[in-house]
């Protein structure tokens, strides 16, 4: 059983790795667009090896099924100019990748040597346990969360709406 | 459906107050009221519903919500309903409730109409939450609320600039005693570590003797504050500034009363200090017989009271100090609701006289106002000590209280203290309603008011005549002593036998109050030309009075001025010379730097990233060194 | 039993490739879906701590949820900022978004 665990870690982290890589190096937008999308699936696949099978399916329905689909629109709604390299690609860009490269590096090693002392046996939060948590103990938060997207909800359609000329 | 009232108590004024605060300016206008007062109505029934479970001995103590919790320091926001909150709750839900009906009248045709309902609904709302609350900070937190409330309710009339002064005024000197409030809190909360009233009371007894003096003594400064103890009275007569209804509102019957609370709330921690509880009924006495002695000599109709109000907060911080915790909050009770009826029929004798706030202008009025006049009287007779008012019995069992616990200097002053307080109230009824008209014009103008403002005055009489009787009696063992009993438990005296004396007492200060009144009848109505010839005759005292014994122009000279002059010597020699210099000189090297730098700020948002993402790089590199 | 560690270096590789993709790319749209690649690279992080964590009970997995709102959010906000750009600029690379310059 382990052994799968452990194959199948590895082939969702190549997936994700590579469709986000793809996100980030494809020219056409609707590409880059539907490689996101392979990545949040691989991501959902992470969260089901990790037993959280609500926030997998919360995965697969707000990033696979609203915000992708609001990308797609947006792209869609835009009209977009193609020519070389340079008009993708920022000039910093090739500075950037082994900064990024070097950071993510040094985390990895940070990360990877220090002693987690309360790191036991997995557990595995039921349903229950998240669905009491939220509406007790982050009762506020959750209500400030909802408010946040009412707000943007609204700023959204005011600043999406045409201009009256 | 407990837990359900208490939610709603202060949660329906809290709506109350959002929607009429943001629609009633431009949709609700003179139709404010109807909202905001079926919103406290409701809570007034709730309130009472509440008070009848308490009566049947229900409690109820509930953690609704974990507000901070970071590593030790947790609060919780919880809601505690017992005997003392039931008390509490009675008069702030019964006085609130009349004055928010009253105010439909009195505030009638005022161009603030609406953000006067919503403020009140505001202030509704912070009261409720500070006595119905479980532990020390939403304690402070809705003592700051109701605070703010205050302010904007004194300078409602804000383009008035005394109106203004008296709000800022309010404001600072609550600051001071909010100051050792806050000190009080943190150190209750750095000896024990939490800060839950049943947490800290339990523990109450492991902390060492200073410290909970220190404990008490802060937090009394924060009493001192709200509840206007000398020295910090000050605030509480300018506040008379604002209308009527908030004098007697909050300035009479509820937020002034929250430094009582508070103490009372925390007998706990003052029985273990007999130093701390001799400083509250030190203060209290002192402040009952001053302020008294200034109430003596007021020409203003509501100064007169705002100094009677303080004056009896005194006797209720003497009976807390002397620990006659029962008492206490029984006069606390009274005193709200015939306070509260007197401020109100003052309003309605300014409103007839068409905002005369002078009593040496009216005279004459008991035919012209006749429910207005006789609401006074039943006010003025119960603050009095009538015997049989609610006064007499209250007042009463705060003197047993201060003479059983062996502390007769203190009866002895309290007892001045009450003739006093009978003389000023029937020295404001003679000149305000008896005698001749002193200023025709005024009177053949005077009016009676409308319904909405008489029928809260009967209302409020009602309990000015019975509260006594209902709570007092026996008189030994009232009923107020035995519903607060499982409050005050830990803190009780040893039982006190009830005998001849006792009735002595009781004859005496009704005999006093009585001695009081008819003082005030031959001063003001057999003999008009004594005042004047006893006022010479005492000329000094009389002046001192007279001017509140000088105490806001001591301030002045002790602190204001000095701040000012200091400010000013700053302004003019370090100011100009020293930091404008330096001001400017670094200004001029700023501009040269940025001159340089501008480039930078290039508004490339990716380039600020990327600079972000640098910055990130070097830290994790230093993290990477320090730890391997 | 697949490791924290692995999983938090999963995490990491995703994060920086989102950021590479921020910082790399000029398309406006393009910006916010790497950002939403962030956020995942962080979700993942949590749930990954909540599940080892003798002591979480799920709270890692509560911040999720706020993630995912919060992502909600600033995808309706950062597109809605895209078209109304595009329609005033008729552009979409972030450069163009300059207007506070020094």
């Amino acid at each position: 059983m382990g052994d799968f665990n452990q194959f199948f870690f590895i082939l969702l982290s190549v997936v994700i790795l590579v469709s986000a890589a793809c996100v980030v190096l494809f020219k056409n937008l609707i590409y880059s667009a539907l490689s996101m999308i392979g990545s949040f699936l691989g991501v959902a696949g992470i969260y089901i090896l990790l037993h959280a099978e609500l926030v997998a399916a919360a995965q697969v329905l707000i990033y696979v099924g609203a915000i992708s689909v609001l990308v797609i629109f947006a792209i869609m709604l835009t009209h977009h100019r193609t020519g070389d390299l340079s008009l993708y690609f920022h000039k910093q860009a090739w500075i950037a990748l082994p900064v990024c490269a070097v950071a993510g590096i040094t985390l990895m090693v940070i990360m990877g040597s220090a002693a987690y002392n309360a790191v036991g046996e997995a557990q595995n939060p039921t349903d229950e346990n998240i669905a009491s948590l939220l509406f007790n103990e982050y009762a506020f938060p959750f209500e400030l969360v909802s408010l946040a997207l009412l707000v943007a909800m609204i700023g959204a359609v005011i600043l999406a709406k045409k201009e009256k000329s | 459906m407990m837990k359900t009232a208490v939610l709603l108590i202060p949660l329906l004024p809290l709506a109350s107050f959002i929607i009429t605060g943001l629609f009633g300016k431009r949709y609700f206008k003179e139709k404010s009221q109807y909202l905001s007062v079926a919103a406290v109505a409701v809570s007034w029934l709730l309130s009472i519903y509440l008070i009848i479970q308490v009566e049947r001995g229900e409690e109820l103590s509930w953690q609704v919500y974990s507000w901070i919790a970071a590593g030790k320091f947790k609060v919780d926001i919880g809601f505690l309903v017992d005997q003392l909150t039931a008390v509490m709750l009675l008069v702030v839900s019964t006085v609130g409730f009349m004055v928010h009906v009253y105010s439909i009248g009195y505030m009638k045709g005022d161009g603030g109409y609406y953000r006067f309902f919503a403020y009140l609904n505001l202030f509704m709302f912070s009261m409720f939450m500070l006595i119905l609350g479980n532990n020390f900070l939403m304690l402070y937190v809705f003592w700051e609320a109701v605070g703010l409330c205050s302010y904007l309710l004194i300078s409602f009339w804000y383009t008035k600039q005394s109106a203004a002064n008296a709000g800022t005024k309010a404001f600072l000197v609550n600051r001071v005693g909010d100051f050792g409030f806050g000190l009080g809190i943190m150190l209750i909360f750095v000896t024990l570590g939490t800060l839950s009233y049943s947490g800290v009371f339990e523990n109450a007894g492991r902390i060492g003797s200073g410290t909970i003096t220190a404990i008490c003594l802060l937090l009394f400064m924060g009493a001192m504050g709200k509840s206007a103890q000398f020295p910090l009275h000050v605030w509480l007569p300018d506040a008379m500034e604002g209308p009527t209804p908030v004098s007697s509102l909050i300035h009479a019957a509820t937020m002034v009363n929250a430094g009582v609370y508070m103490v009372a709330r925390s007998s706990p921690l003052f029985h273990q200090s007999h130093t701390a509880m001799f400083v509250v009924a030190l203060v209290g006495t002192f402040t009952a017989i001053f302020a008294a002695s200034i109430g003596l000599v007021q020409n203003d109709i509501k100064k007169v009271l705002a100094y009677s109000t303080v004056s009896q907060l005194g006797y209720m911080f003497a009976a807390l100090g002397v620990g006659a915790w029962a008492a206490g909050m029984f006069h606390l009770v009274a005193h709200g609701f015939f306070k509260g009826l007197l401020f109100l029929c003052s309003g309605s004798v300014i409103h007839a006289v068409s905002g005369e706030q002078d009593m040496r202008k009216m005279g004459g009025l008991k035919n012209k106002i006749k429910i207005t006049y006789w609401t006074f009287v039943i006010g003025a007779l119960a603050i009095s000590g009538f015997p049989g008012l609610a006064g007499f019995w209250s007042k009463d069992s705060v003197l047993a209280g201060a003479f059983n616990g062996g502390y007769w200097y203190f009866w002895l002053v309290g007892l001045i203290a009450a003739f006093m307080t009978a003389f000023y109230m029937f020295r404001l009824i003679f000149m305000t309603f008896h005698g001749k008209p002193r200023d025709v014009e005024l009177y053949s103008h005077a009016h009676e008011s409308p319904r909405s403002m008489t029928i809260p005055l009967i209302v409020l009489a009602i309990p000015s005549v019975l509260i006594g009787l209902v709570l007092g009696l026996p008189p030994e063992d009232g009923h107020i002593d035995r519903f607060l009993e499982p409050v005050f438990e830990a803190v009780k005296g040893e039982a006190h036998h009830f005998g001849a004396l006792d009735v002595g007492l009781m004859a005496l200060s009704a005999g006093i109050g009585l001695a009081g009144i008819f003082l005030a009848w031959v001063f003001y109505i057999k003999r008009p030309e004594l005042p004047e010839k006893a006022g010479a005759h005492v000329g000094v005292l009389y002046k001192a009075a007279l001017n509140k014994y000088w105490i806001d122009e001591i301030y002045f000279a002790l602190f204001i001025n000095p701040v000012r002059a200091l400010g000013r010597g700053l302004w003019r020699w370090v100011d100009v010379g020293i930091i404008d210099g330096f001001v400017n000189g670094s200004a001029r090297f700023f501009r040269g730097v940025g001159m340089v730098l501008r480039p930078a700020q290039s508004g490339k948002i990716q380039a600020y990233m990327f600079s972000m993402l640098l910055g990130l790089l070097a830290l994790l590199l230093v993290y990477l060194a320090l730890t391997i | 039993m697949t490791p924290l560690q692995e999983y938090l270096a999963l995490s990491m590789a995703l994060f920086f490739i989102g950021t590479w993709g921020v910082v790399a790319r000029r398309n406006i749209i393009l910006v916010v879906m790497c950002i939403e690649l962030m956020l995942n690279a962080i979700n993942i992080a949590l749930v990954a701590f909540s599940n080892y964590s003798p002591i979480g009970g799920g709270r890692g997995e509560v911040f999720v949820f706020f993630v995912f709102a919060l992502a909600a959010a600033e995808a309706a906000i950062g597109l809605a900022i895209a078209i109304a750009m595009y329609r005033l600029k008729e552009k979409l690379s972030v450069d163009d978004l300059d207007e506070m310059k020094g």
